[in-house]
């Protein structure tokens, strides 16, 4: 305290001292925020800049990319690699894959996921802490170590008669989309959210005489929609960015999804760079719109997997 | 965590009262307790079955299987044939699986350094700048929505030898040959670096920038008033502030890092002379290209025990946290 009294003391004596030292004080300021701002800047361009770049290739023959000194801007632009990508390639059954894939892996780990996490946050039965210890020991399974005897099991699950193909097995949406949606993440974030709810709502429920679906249904899964949105989005997210499991799961053509599908447009010899370049980019538009619009969602769920990603 | 029952239970015989409380025989109690008890069980099944079967039939079996088949040998398609420990003995001296755990942990040591490093340097700017600061977090944000593959082809066009954009810059600024990012042994790691940081660092950004404004403000002004510079004011009062949460984010991180795979496919597979090849890489090959099912099985069972042990201590540190917290 008496430094500080001190230093007014000295900043104030003179008129004169103290303008001059405020005008420094704004002026180191303003540099300061200056050079902040050009920082940020820079880091802005190395994080769109190289999504925007795509456009100029996307927009040239593949065969002008390898010209000296380069077009940066096409001299004669085309749609070529859009047209090559909606024509030749089956982009648009890609995209139709990719959607119902993580759709369906969504709904799929919503459902059983709030059921489980209820039942984990709320219920009495016997051995529930171990139960749940045991599903949370998983949480961090790389899919790289199980992903031989997932494909295994899918393969041989869909050679049985009556479950099996066509409604199971590889190159089978539900072959592809259920063993994503195991990941214990969900009942964790579950589990965590509806144990904060207050317990008195549940025992007013309970002495009106609901049962145990009806307060799910009609108490829980209103106070926790915001929490279903989250985890709704992550795992969306997480789904359609999946490359290692369609890759091997869904070779056949007619359920490859984007990312495999883009992989497989690099070529072993010879790649379009162009069309690489088209479809990157009409990959990212519709995320990106979406994105805009829903920023805050984006970000709150991609901090509440940070346990994950 | 056992007594945490709710009130609305709290009826129920939990078997831990005294007989002469009761006004039923002892049979007659246990009777009625193993009754609840399976109600209770029956009525939360419902509930757990469909999550719970799913998890078994494809996570359960396949960790069980996998530890089990690292113990054997043969392809993914062919007979398998136990051997024991043999998978184990190789692993300990494979040597290009020891290169790929030395690469695996150079790549995870300087992506996390320079990633934390940036993460935490912008968001302190953004925190300090409150202008425009949704517009930088939006923008850094961005490259997290493409998918690592969908990445890493973008990247193609940034270090590629003919057109790659910094090559382009780097022949027009100082002529000459480009820079052959992706095919020469130090440079090709650096560009997955690259990639890694250009996805990442967004989402590190916002978390650090999360933290550090939960620092209590009067505690800065405090300081502030007290002649504190804002270096000495970041260093002793939010870093101490923010030790826990770097802790964990720093486990998140290796964790992840470690399962480097997609972008190394794309821009090298594997690189000149297994410059840039990862462990997950490794487990691919020899699981799908080469059909040496028994390695690539003991090789993931190690990843798996080692990413279990670093779960077990982001658990403990949030528990510390918890701690510090009540």
């Amino acid at each position: 305290m008496s430094t500080a009294n001190k230093r007014k003391s000295g900043e104030s004596s003179t008129h004169q001292k103290y303008h001059s030292g405020l005008a420094r004080h704004l002026f180191a300021n303003r540099a300061r925020a200056f050079f902040a701002y050009l920082i940020l800047l820079f880091f802005v361009v190395f994080a769109v800049g190289p999504v925007f770049y795509l456009v100029s290739p996307a927009l040239r023959d593949s065969v002008s990319l390898f010209e000296y000194p380069p077009q940066w801007i096409p001299d004669e632009p085309t749609l070529d690699n859009f047209r090559f990508l909606f024509n030749k390639t089956r982009y648009l059954s890609w995209a139709f894959n990719t959607v119902i894939f993580a759709a369906g892996t969504t709904i799929i780990s919503l459902f059983t996921n709030v059921l489980a996490g209820y039942a984990f946050a709320r219920l009495q039965f016997p051995g529930r802490n171990i139960l749940f210890f045991v599903v949370l020991a998983t949480l961090m399974v790389p899919v790289a170590a199980v992903l031989a005897p997932t494909y295994l099991l899918v393969r041989e699950l869909g050679e049985i008669p009556i479950i099996g193909r066509p409604f199971f097995g590889l190159d089978t949406y539900l072959g592809l989309i259920l063993p994503c949606t195991v990941s214990p993440l969900g009942v964790f974030m579950m589990r965590q959210f509806i144990s904060t709810l207050p317990v008195g709502l549940y025992e007013a429920a309970r002495l009106d005489g609901a049962s145990e679906w009806r307060i799910l249904f009609k108490i829980v899964l209103p106070l926790i929609k915001p929490a279903l949105v989250v985890l709704g989005i992550f795992v969306f997210m997480i789904t359609w960015a999946n490359f290692l499991w369609p890759l091997v799961a869904a070779s056949g053509d007619d359920y490859r999804v984007l990312t495999v599908g883009i992989a497989s447009l690099k070529g072993q010899f010879v790649t379009h760079w162009g069309v690489l370049a088209a479809a990157s980019l009409m990959t990212l538009i519709p995320v990106t719109i979406v994105f805009l619009f829903f920023q805050k969602w984006f970000v709150q769920a991609s901090m509440a997997g940070a346990l994950k990603q | 965590m056992n007594d945490s029952r709710d009130h609305f239970t709290s009826g129920v015989p939990t078997g831990r009262e005294t007989w002469t409380e009761l006004k039923l025989s002892p049979d007659q109690y246990r009777r009625l307790a193993s009754r609840y008890r399976l109600r209770y069980l029956w009525r939360a099944s419902g509930f757990l079955a469909p999550y719970m079967i799913l998890w078994f039939l494809f996570l359960a079996i396949p960790v069980g299987w996998a530890i089990f088949l690292s113990f054997n040998d043969g392809g993914v398609l062919d007979a398998r044939y136990w051997v024991g420990f043999d998978n184990w003995a190789r692993t300990l001296d494979d040597s290009e699986l020891k290169q790929v755990v030395v690469n695996t942990s150079l790549f995870v040591v300087l992506a996390i350094t320079i990633v934390f490093g940036l993460a935490i340097f912008l968001a302190s700017l953004i925190n300090n700048h409150r202008r425009g600061a949704n517009f930088f977090k939006v923008t850094l944000y961005f490259p997290l929505l493409a998918p690592p593959i969908l990445g890493a082809m973008i990247w193609h066009f940034m270090l590629h030898f003919d057109f790659g954009i910094v090559n382009l810059i780097q022949r027009g600024v100082f002529g000459g040959e480009g820079f052959n990012f992706l095919g020469k042994n130090p440079q090709a790691m650096f560009a997955i670096i690259a990639v890694e940081i250009w996805r990442g660092l967004g989402f590190w950004v916002l978390f650090y920038l999360a933290g550090l404004q939960s620092v209590p403000g009067e505690l800065l002004d405090a300081a502030k008033l007290d002649g504190a510079r804002s270096v000495r004011r970041f260093l002793r009062i939010s870093v101490p502030i923010l030790k826990p949460l770097f802790l964990f984010a720093l486990v998140i991180a290796i964790i992840m890092n470690f399962q480097l795979f997609d972008s190394v496919k794309i821009l090298t597979d594997g690189g000149p002379r297994m410059g840039t090849a990862t462990i997950v890489w490794f487990i691919y090959r020899r699981m799908f290209a080469f059909q040496d099912t028994g390695l690539a099985f003991s090789a993931s069972v190690g990843l798996l025990i080692g990413t279990m042990v670093l779960t077990l201590i982001c658990f403990w540190l949030l528990g510390q946290r918890k701690k510090r917290e009540a």
